[in-house]
């Protein structure tokens, strides 16, 4: 969950460009591998978090609407489990 | 109608326990969080736990009349609070299976040695123990974070403790204060607990989709 809330924040607070962030760029923040992102970032698009950049040189993601609503409320929701001294 | 305080006091506990535990099961259904699950059911719990309880005495001073509650309505709201005070436990045993305080240890195993003469005896002392693990784990994770808030979630999880603990001795000396010094500790634990949730920011958000 922690992982799925670093990507948002990235993409939506310090994606390099407008076109959105890469995969390079996201691995090297969210800390994970390949892999492991791929398939959060194929879920993410599914779920219509992300939005899915094609260009010539690769794939780059950008925050939605409703992942900044996503954002918005985990971020609540994690301040509330951490009020209890728990993690969500 | 002798038994107003305890109606009162038990409302009380079942609207504190049913709000926080609506405010985790939305945050559940919004991010699909297994912790928030477990947090709804704690409190969802304890909710119908003091529910239970209250809806004993009501029943008992409006329809019944006998001048005492009985005995396995009372033994059921605190066994349902019990499974309450457990998940809350187990949501921190995901951290830390065990433990680790050596001090905690030596203070959990004899209270369950004590021999108890009624299923209500065990199962406040099962209540207690839980308590104070979630008590302990809460107090190391406010030393890790250094948030605030953890202290009053700290503070109402150990009044709670205390309050099970008073209950346990209330059944030894009925009819004395400690019953209803009991219940307004549990109730000033739980008001702890509402402290710092009140103050999470959970509006404008849309609900309903969930990941």
């Amino acid at each position: 969950m922690s992982i799925i809330g670093d990507i948002l924040a990235t993409t939506r607070d310090e994606a390099p460009d407008e076109s959105g962030a890469s995969v390079t760029y996201l691995i090297r923040k969210a800390n994970v591998s390949h892999v492991r992102l791929s398939k959060i970032l194929e879920m993410l698009v599914q779920q219509g978090l992300l939005e899915q950049r094609s260009s010539d040189r690769a794939c780059k993601y950008k925050i939605s609407d409703r992942g900044r609503e996503f954002l918005q409320a985990y971020r609540g929701f994690r301040e509330f489990a951490d009020n209890f001294g728990l993690r969500i | 109608m002798q038994f107003v305080f305890e109606i009162i006091l038990n409302l009380v506990g079942f609207l504190v326990g049913i709000v926080i535990g609506i405010l985790s099961y939305v945050g559940y259904k919004n991010t699909g969080s297994p912790t928030l699950f477990r947090l709804t059911i704690a409190f969802l719990s304890i909710s119908i736990g003091f529910g239970v309880v209250g809806a004993g005495f009501l029943t008992e001073s409006l329809v019944i009349k006998s001048g005492e509650i009985e005995p396995w309505v009372q033994t059921l709201g605190i066994g349902i609070q019990t499974i309450g005070y457990f998940f809350i436990a187990f949501s921190h045993s995901i951290k830390a299976f065990f433990p680790k305080s050596r001090y905690f240890r030596t203070l959990a195993i004899p209270l369950f040695v004590v021999p108890g003469n009624s299923i209500e005896h065990i199962i406040r002392s099962i209540s207690f123990i839980l308590l104070i693990y979630g008590t302990i784990e809460t107090i190391l994770s406010y030393m890790a974070n250094k948030k605030s808030s953890t202290v009053f979630v700290a503070s109402g999880l150990g009044l709670l403790a205390l309050g099970e603990f008073l209950g346990w001795y209330s059944v030894v000396f009925p009819q004395s204060i400690l019953y209803y010094v009991s219940i307004s500790t549990k109730i000033a634990g739980l008001g702890a607990l509402f402290v710092p949730v009140s103050k999470v920011p959970l509006t404008g958000m849309k609900f309903g989709g969930s990941l």
